[in-house]
Order: C-alpha cells, then sequence, then structure tokens
C-alpha cells in the first residue's frame, strides 16, 4: 500500500507540472507555484541526506581503520569546523558586501580556493603529457580530429592570430558548424533520453525514489 | 632502441618542466599580444552598451574557485562595464560551492572603483540552493526566492528592488556558470520566460553553448579566458579610462598563448616518434619475416 500512495503521488505531482506548463487558468497556476517553492525546500533537504551520507561513509572507514582513514578524519573535521564557522560567524550580514569578512571567508579564500586551483592548474601538465603520448593518428577520423584540434588550440589564442591570421575565422568555422551539429545531436539525444525516463518515472515503470 | 623510441619515452617530468617554464615567462615578461573580439563576445557589449542608465541586469555567480581564473575577470568586466554607465546590477549566486565567495570577491574588487551605492546602483541578495526551481520562482516573484539582501535587509525596503520584482523588470540575464547552470538559463529563463540570456562558460564547457547561441536562446556567449580578454579588449578600446584595470584576462592570454604552443608541439612531436617507430618496427618485422 506505501508503495502505491508513493507512485500515485508521484503520478500526480508529475502529470500536474506538465499539465500545468500549457494551462494558465486559475489555480493551476498558484498550485504550480507552491509546488516550486517546495521544491526548493526539498533541495535543501538534500544537503541535508549529503551531509548525513557523508559522514556515514567516513565514520565507517575511520571505525574499520580502513586504508586511508586519517583522510576521513580531516575530511570530518574539515566539514564540522566550516559548518560551524559558516552557521556562528554572521559579520558579512548587516555589514553589506564591503565589510568585515569572516574567519570562514578566510578559510575559503586562503585554504579551499588555491587547493583547487592547484588541483586544477595541474591540468595543464596532464594534458600536455597526455597530448605527447596519446594523441596518436592512427586513422583518417583521428588526423582530422589532430588537424581541428590544432587550429581550435591556435584559433582560441592571442599567438594563433599572428602565426596563423586565418586560424580564428576557421576555428569560428568549427566551433558553429561542425562542432554545433555534434552539439545539437547530443544535446536532442540527452532530451528525448530525458523525456522519456521521465515518462517513466510518471508513469511508474521506473520507481528511482523508492 | 632507436632514437625515435628514445623521445617516445622522455620522462614526463621534462614535459612538466618545459610547460611550467611556458607558463612562468609570459608571467614575468608580458609579450603583450592582440587579443580579437568575435560577434559572440561583442552581442554582450553591445547589449550593455545600448541599455540606458537607470536599466537593471541580473548577474549571477553560478561557479566556484576552480572556474574563477577563466569567469573572475568576465564578471570584473561586466561590472565595471555597467557601473561605467550607470546600469544596475542584481547580483546572485545560484552555485552551492563558492558561488556566494566569488561574488563577493568580484564586488569587493570592483564596488570601491566606482561612486555606486549598495541597494541603489547594485544589489546583492545572497546564495540560494535549489538550481531549477529558483530560477523558475524568480520569474513570479525574486522576493519570494530572496526575501532580503546579503545584509538582511527585506528587499521592499531596498530602493532597486522597488523597481525588480521578477525578470520582465530587468534588460538582461548574465550567468557566469560552470558545468550545466548555464544551460539552465538559456532553456528556461530565455526558452519560457523570454529574458535575454548570456551566459559566460569554462573554456571546456563552451562548445555545448553553440547550440543554444545559435538557436536564439543565448544572446551571447563567453568561452573562457579568451571570452574574458575579448571583453576587456572591447572595454579598453571604449572606455580608455578602464583599461588598465582591465588586463587579467588579457594578460593570462599571453601564458595561455605560450602554453598552447607548446601543447601542440608535444602532439606533433609525438606524432612524428610514432610514425618513425611505427615505419622502424614495420621494417623490422619484414626483416624478420624474410629471414
Amino acid at each position: 500500500m506505501r508503495r502505491q500512495i508513493a507512485v500515485l503521488l508521484c503520478f500526480l505531482t508529475g502529470f500536474f507540472v506538465v499539465v500545468a506548463f500549457f494551462i494558465e487558468q486559475d489555480p493551476i497556476p498558484d498550485i504550480n507555484e507552491k509546488l516550486d517553492e517546495l521544491l526548493v525546500i526539498v533541495f535543501a533537504f538534500a544537503l541535508v541526506l549529503g551531509v548525513v551520507s557523508f559522514l556515514q561513509h567516513h565514520s565507517k572507514k575511520i571505525r574499520r581503520r580502513d586504508k586511508g582513514w586519517t583522510s576521513s578524519v580531516i575530511s570530518i573535521s574539515s566539514l564540522v569546523i566550516m559548518a560551524l564557522l559558516g552557521i556562528f560567524e554572521s559579520s558579512i550580514r548587516g555589514t553589506g558586501v564591503i565589510g568585515d569578512r569572516t574567519t570562514f571567508d578566510w578559510v575559503f579564500n586562503w585554504v579551499f580556493t588555491p587547493l583547487q586551483a592547484t588541483m586544477f592548474s595541474l591540468l595543464a601538465f596532464m594534458i600536455a603529457s597526455a597530448a605527447f603520448r596519446a594523441f596518436r593518428i592512427k586513422n583518417i577520423e583521428a588526423a582530422v580530429l589532430m588537424v581541428a584540434a590544432i587550429i581550435v588550440m591556435l584559433g582560441r589564442v592571442s599567438i594563433g592570430q599572428v602565426i596563423f591570421p586565418q586560424s580564428l575565422a576557421i576555428s569560428e568555422w568549427i566551433m558553429n558548424n561542425p562542432n554545433l551539429a555534434a552539439q545539437r545531436g547530443i544535446l536532442i539525444g540527452a532530451a528525448l533520453g530525458a523525456a522519456s525516463m521521465a515518462i517513466r518515472v510518471i508513469l511508474g515503470i521506473e520507481r528511482p525514489y523508492m | 632502441m632507436s632514437d625515435a623510441m628514445k623521445i617516445g619515452g622522455i620522462d614526463k617530468r621534462w614535459v612538466y618542466l618545459l610547460v611550467a617554464i611556458g607558463a612562468l615567462i609570459p608571467i614575468i615578461k608580458p609579450l603583450g599580444l592582440p587579443v580579437l573580439s568575435t560577434p559572440a563576445v561583442e552581442a554582450l557589449f553591445e547589449k550593455i552598451e545600448s541599455l540606458e542608465p537607470g536599466d537593471v541586469i541580473m548577474l549571477s555567480f553560478d561557479y566556484g574557485p576552480s572556474s574563477a581564473p577563466e569567469l573572475d575577470p568576465m564578471a570584473e568586466s561586466i561590472l565595471r562595464h555597467c557601473f561605467q554607465r550607470d546600469i544596475s546590477v542584481v547580483v546572485v549566486a545560484l552555485f552551492p560551492l563558492g558561488g556566494d565567495n566569488q561574488a563577493k570577491i568580484a564586488l569587493n574588487k570592483i564596488v570601491p572603483e566606482f561612486p555606486v551605492v549598495e541597494g541603489e546602483d547594485y544589489v546583492y541578495l545572497g546564495y540560494k540552493d535549489g538550481g531549477l526551481a529558483v530560477l523558475r520562482r524568480m520569474a513570479e516573484d525574486i522576493s519570494i526566492v530572496f526575501p532580503q539582501d546579503n545584509r538582511g535587509i527585506p528587499l521592499e525596503d531596498i530602493p532597486l528592488m522597488q523597481r525588480v520584482q521578477n525578470y520582465s523588470d530587468t534588460e538582461l540575464s548574465v550567468s557566469l556558470a560552470t558545468g550545466i547552470m548555464g544551460e539552465w538559463w538559456a532553456i528556461l529563463v530565455n526558452a519560457q520566460f523570454g529574458q535575454p540570456v548570456a551566459v559566460g562558460a569554462t573554456a571546456v564547457s563552451a562548445p555545448k553553448y553553440y547550440a543554444y547561441l545559435k538557436a536564439g536562446q543565448m544572446l551571447s556567449l563567453l568561452g573562457g579566458l579568451k571570452g574574458a580578454a575579448e571583453y576587456e579588449t572591447l572595454i579598453g578600446e571604449h572606455y580608455p579610462e578602464l583599461k588598465e584595470r582591465s588586463q587579467i584576462a588579457t594578460r593570462g592570454m599571453d601564458v595561455q598563448s605560450i602554453v598552447h604552443l607548446i601543447i601542440i608541439g608535444f602532439i606533433i612531436l609525438g606524432n612524428i616518434v610514432y610514425l618513425i617507430s611505427r615505419s622502424e618496427r614495420t621494417r623490422a618485422g619484414g626483416r624478420l619475416a624474410s629471414k
């Protein structure tokens, strides 16, 4: 019975939201707006679920002394410290954007930001190494890909226009034509897949929420 | 082992060293390479140029520190452009992992450069979780999603927000986005609510936005550091007094130029080594077969 209620709720909500898109007669838009508000609240609960799942995963690793359990201690400590700082510090509020910065901001700007910058900076080195070792012309398709990649890489940087002035125009053409065609194909395919998945969920054929 | 195979087996730390040197040289001695603008970027500049003083745009910080080197210069240039032309800006942050901080960093940097007043010329509404639901709700009434600004002042008490109830009271929405968030602005805020939308995206995600740009669901696309540098160039050409301040992305393009050249060099070198090695193996195989 509980399963049936969940499926029925899903069907009614999904069907209503789809129908409400086409109907502007009262009270449909008002109810739809209330559902949007509900969605914002549900999103907030998803954060809570994420935190609970994170704590469960890492506390289990610590209890069992699994490989890398010390990293789990650091992860949980970081979560707790940042959460406490975020909750209890509120000096930004009341002083406007241009005001005192909190310890939360300090940790974010001087610990988290450099860590992320470092991680993503490494990509340049990895890509150079991968380009040398893996980007091989093994067939005609790979050759076309390589030529296109080199032209786009030149077209996307200032020096490209100095070395090969037409690189910008050719690069724009590649982005606006072959790239666009491929992207449209992917997007339309993904949208059709999402629509069919949505229909399956609304009709109760797929039940990922249970 | 042949010379080609020796080069092919080079220690990758030499590759890393070359990239590091290539990145450092333009930082120490900028090359000052020219940046040419493209129509996709010019469209945003011209849209903001076409606005009247007092008009309002919405600027959404939908990215975090990982995308900041590419998107921060866009945010700064757009804010400078708007404040220079007395265009009011409603700032929001929708990215959970740092959108709020990026917005504060940009405003803290740009606001002191201009005689603008918070609440009148700009307002920061803070971060809100919920993505698509938030975008949908703002089409009806922004104050339902953001009842107060970042200072805790109710929206009805903020002069700027007394003029803005929803998207239709703004002339343009700009999303500086990482991941999928820019797509949400295109498919929802533009396609469903008819709001002109411009997206500033990281270079890696820019290609997917061309589909929305060509479909007319986006007014403009600023792609990566190049897009930011193009916008800086346009600002420098039209407002020489802002040129020196708007140079971060343009200088970054020098570094990107050299690193791209190094990567292209490695692709070509790697393939020369591969082709030579393959022909050597084929010849060696032929000799073995003939024996």
